[in-house]
């Protein structure tokens, strides 16, 4: 096969790439040095670094910066944390494994907006089914949706609820790929379940629990769907991600060229982290293979 | 115990708004005791424009856009497959890296792109940015699988004096089909889930798909709201994908898996 | 012999034939004529190059430098298609979704031939390798023996002018490898074309073709008949090769005399020594009885062990072992050339 068909034939799927995923970015880059608002007549007007300058100083560019982080790292350590632990539970050989596999699954299948909507009504004060049973009990209601110190920790719980099976199903392909004679060999040893674990599933599950990291970091950061519907930024403002506030900017405000800026912030953050995790990765286990 | 739990956790939410859905509205609000009612689901299916036309709207935009990214995807795949290991492991990289981007924040460069090339408001335009957003996921699947198929079935297909289309469509395509399904339904799914491009490329009532639509539904205030409807909007929203999660189990999870394990 | 009548000769030829990949040579060189109706066996260890040398004959990897003719017409930079080839893979390359008649037809059926002449063809070859009952079946559904054969089949069909085939007995048990070396050979001398069968098994070569070119790195070391390269191989590296068991090595000085095991002979130790043999004294280790013939292992101080193959067990532990001198092969201790001389029975 000559090397050029090979690439004509990658072709159409590399241009389609190219301008799905980097024009918008450069694009992005140009538009963030233009003013395109309202009170630009929506034409684009060069303004050098002054939206960059605008950005560094715009408080609630860097609170939904704190926000989005804040979400974040909860709902991906906890997916982590429930997903490793739904994976082993699938893990182990059980009957009706495969339609447990399918039902556990079926909250990721779901579009986010139609779930997002259900919890809303799960959360609801006070005739939601979780506020029912806290008056069963003869506790107060939870103003889930409306007291900026919980409304974050609800979205964080709708999150992990729909995203969880995703992890748990990455992280038990994972675990299929362990040969079971290194369990069976660390039993002989006496090794108690707690030490398989931790000695044998968790090192050699590391690749996967990065790569699930990775991917579930990045999306979480751009977190946008699940805010919008469930609580619509609010209350207060409290959840506010940076993606709706990027959306806001630019459907609401009409301000495009600050949108832009805003999108290429968030996606700067998005590179800092998911770039360092990985690089922190490679090196620790560089530094491992180095001990060993 | 632990499953249990499991399916709780998984389905208590649903069946929730299942029963939710069934509910009159008083009862739902603790007025009344009231029984069990279809009302809900009647509002929604003569809703205007009708909550079907949605449903069609998604069907119409998941197919299309399932088509293109397959038939973009499937050649780039194969080329990826037998390209020289060295470029072929930057490519794939790259690949993976969009794989993970997250799609919401190229809203604002498509809605431009749909403004300037005059694609807002047509559905069959929408599988052009779902392809690109889905291309990722496809090429590195169908990569894995393209390399799984030994080498000598295509050289033996090429002595017998098969040219590259008649390899593809008589040898490797069959192979690959678990494969292309699985792909397919990821992206089909991908399609009927994404919201915040299907929400600035579509304004009109009567395009909108069912993530947009659900959220329109959303829009009206937080505290006084028709929650069966919603239910029963939730309930029929999901229904189609649930089917189609329970039909294609084993091909979407190893889909999912064979990603996992490849990528 | 291998620059001879490259127009007149009829069947294969390769002409200084090299393949390299970055700065491994995989074939060096490699000059070589198959007429039709030969067999000729490529044999090896792994890593030789007998299977990239197959490969650039069917034209499935391109040609660094050299020539290919069939038919005295060249072939080197043709497409496999075009090359009139046909090939059995190691793994058969079965298809695995196609039924056994679909296998063997769908090249056919894709040149476009005529079904009625597609159905003759395929009855024939059906009921020539025996495979009728397994029309319908997938090659999932098929024992070794019977996807080897399909393999075949699919080969035959094609009414090849060059017959490759890539060790297509090594996916099969022992037994069964013995019992289908004559079938084979029958049915690969019935096509008339010139067939080059790669095989790292020398019972297999020796077995099945008419030549044997052994390769060694990319690199031919000797062309011939198994006896040939039995009796008077090249260098050392052929002589241990081929034998089983294997020949017997003995250093003298800058020299190493090789000893096939049939030729040394055992006697009891301090027995004397006939004019014009050598001898050598040891102890008995161990015996394998192979049923018909037994080979004895001699422990030889400063000689290491030698292996002897007699008709019958010697009883006695302490071991002379001779044999006549004019029939020892010499080779240069370090370069492995093979010595002139070691069959003059005068060099004592």
């Amino acid at each position: 096969m000559r090397r050029w068909r090979l690439w004509l034939l990658m072709a159409p799927a590399l241009a389609l790439l190219l301008a799905i995923f980097a024009a918008p970015l450069m694009h992005y880059l140009w538009l963030s040095t233009q003013a395109q608002s309202v009170l630009t007549g929506l034409k684009p007007v060069p303004i050098g670094a002054q939206q960059w300058l605008r950005l560094w100083n715009d408080g609630r560019f860097w609170q939904d910066t704190w926000q989005t982080l804040r979400f974040s790292a909860a709902s991906v350590s906890l997916e982590m944390l429930l997903g490793l632990a739904v994976a082993l539970l699938l893990h182990q050989p059980l009957c009706g494994r495969s339609l447990l596999r399918t039902i556990s699954l079926l909250p990721w299948a779901l579009p986010t907006t139609v779930m997002a909507l259900g919890w809303r009504w799960i959360f609801n004060d006070p005739y939601g089914p979780i506020n029912q049973l806290l008056a069963v009990l003869g506790l107060g209601a939870m103003p889930f949706l409306s007291n900026p110190n919980i409304t974050w920790l609800a979205a964080v719980g709708a999150d992990t609820w729909k995203t969880t099976p995703f992890v748990a199903l990455l992280l038990l392909a994972g675990l299929q790929t362990i040969p079971s004679d290194l369990y069976e060999a660390a039993a002989l040893e006496g090794a108690t379940a707690w030490q398989s674990l931790r000695r044998i599933t968790l090192p050699l599950l590391t690749p996967y629990l990065l790569i699930a990291v990775l991917f579930r970091l990045a999306q979480a950061l751009g977190v946008f769907d699940l805010i919008q519907v469930l609580t619509g930024g609010g209350p207060a403002g409290s959840t506010e991600s940076l993606a709706l506030y990027a959306y806001l900017n630019a459907m609401r405000f009409l301000d495009f060229g600050y949108s832009a800026t805003l999108l290429l912030g968030s996606f700067a953050i998005l590179l800092l982290l998911c770039g360092t995790a990985a690089l922190v990765w490679r090196w620790s286990s560089r530094l491992q293979g180095e001990l060993r | 115990m632990a499953r249990m739990l499991l399916l709780l956790w998984s389905l208590g939410p649903m069946l929730w708004q299942l029963y939710s859905s069934l509910r009159p509205n008083e009862a739902l609000s603790g007025m009344g005791t009231g029984g069990w009612t279809l009302e809900h689901y009647r509002q929604l299916l003569q809703s205007d424009p009708p909550f079907l036309t949605t449903l069609l709207n998604s069907v119409v935009v998941g197919a299309s856009s399932t088509a293109l990214t397959l038939a973009l995807a499937v050649p780039c795949a194969y080329a990826l497959s037998r390209l020289g290991r060295r470029q072929a492991r930057a490519l794939t990289a790259l690949v993976a890296a969009a794989a993970a981007f997250p799609a919401v924040l190229l809203f604002l460069a498509l809605l431009e792109l749909a403004r300037d090339w005059h694609l807002a408001n047509q559905l069959l335009a929408l599988s052009l940015p779902y392809a690109g957003l889905c291309l990722p996921l496809a090429i590195l699947l169908l990569t894995a699988a393209f390399a799984d198929i030994p080498i000598e079935l295509e050289e033996a297909a090429l002595i017998e004096g098969m040219g590259l289309w008649q390899r593809l469509r008589w040898i490797l395509l069959p192979l690959m089909a678990p494969a292309i399904a699985s792909s397919g339904l990821l992206v089909f799914l991908f399609s009927w889930n994404e919201y915040p491009i299907a929400l600035t490329w579509l304004s009109r009532s009567d395009l909108l798909t069912l993530a947009p639509a659900m959220a329109r539904i959303a829009g009206s205030s937080v505290y006084t709201i028709p929650y069966g409807a919603f239910a029963a909007a939730t309930v029929l929203g999901s229904a189609p994908l649930i089917l189609l999660m329970l039909l294609f189990q084993r091909q979407i999870i190893s889909g999912l898996t064979q990603g996992a394990i490849k990528g | 012999m291998t620059n001879s009548g490259a127009t007149g000769f009829n069947g294969l030829e390769l002409h200084g034939l090299s393949r390299r990949v970055g700065n491994h040579t995989l074939v060096d060189q490699l000059s070589l004529q198959v007429a039709p109706g030969e067999i000729l066996a490529l044999l090896g260890p792994s890593g030789c190059g007998k299977s990239s040398t197959l490969r650039l004959i069917a034209g499935l990897d391109p040609v660094s430098s050299g020539d290919i003719r069939l038919g005295g017409r060249s072939i080197t930079t043709l497409p496999p298609a075009q090359r009139q080839v046909a090939m059995v893979f190691q793994s058969y390359a079965l298809f695995p979704h196609l039924s056994v008649e679909r296998n063997l037809s769908l090249g056919m059926e894709l040149r476009g031939m005529a079904r009625a002449e597609i159905k003759r063809e395929l009855d024939q070859v059906l009921a020539l390798m025996q495979l009728q009952e397994q029309r319908q079946r997938k090659p999932a559904e098929l024992s070794g023996g019977q996807r080897q054969r399909v393999a075949l089949a699919r080969a035959l069909i094609r009414r090849p002018a060059l017959f490759l085939l890539d060790e297509p007995m090594s996916n099969l048990d022992a037994q069964l490898r013995d019992n289908l070396r004559a079938e084979l050979r029958t049915l690969l001398r019935s096509t008339g074309v010139p067939v080059v069968y790669v095989t790292h098994d020398q019972h297999e070569a020796m077995g099945l073709a008419d030549r044997i070119a052994v390769l060694r790195n990319g690199r031919l070391q000797q062309l011939g008949s198994a006896e040939t390269l039995y009796r008077d191989p090249a260098n050392r590296f052929v002589a241990t090769f081929l034998g089983s068991p294997s020949i017997n090595l003995i250093e003298r000085g800058d020299l190493q005399l090789g000893l096939r095991p049939e030729l040394l002979e055992l006697a009891n130790a301090g027995s004397p020594v006939p004019a014009g043999w050598e001898a050598l004294e040891g102890q008995l280790s161990h015996r394998e009885w192979l049923g018909d013939r037994v080979i004895s292992h001699v422990h030889c101080p400063g000689q290491g062990t030698l292996k002897v193959l007699s008709s019958e067990a010697f009883t006695s532990d302490t071991l002379q072992v001779r044999w006549p001198k004019a029939q020892a092969l010499r080779f240069h201790a370090r370069s492995g050339e093979r010595l002139p001389g070691s069959s003059d029975p005068h060099t004592a």
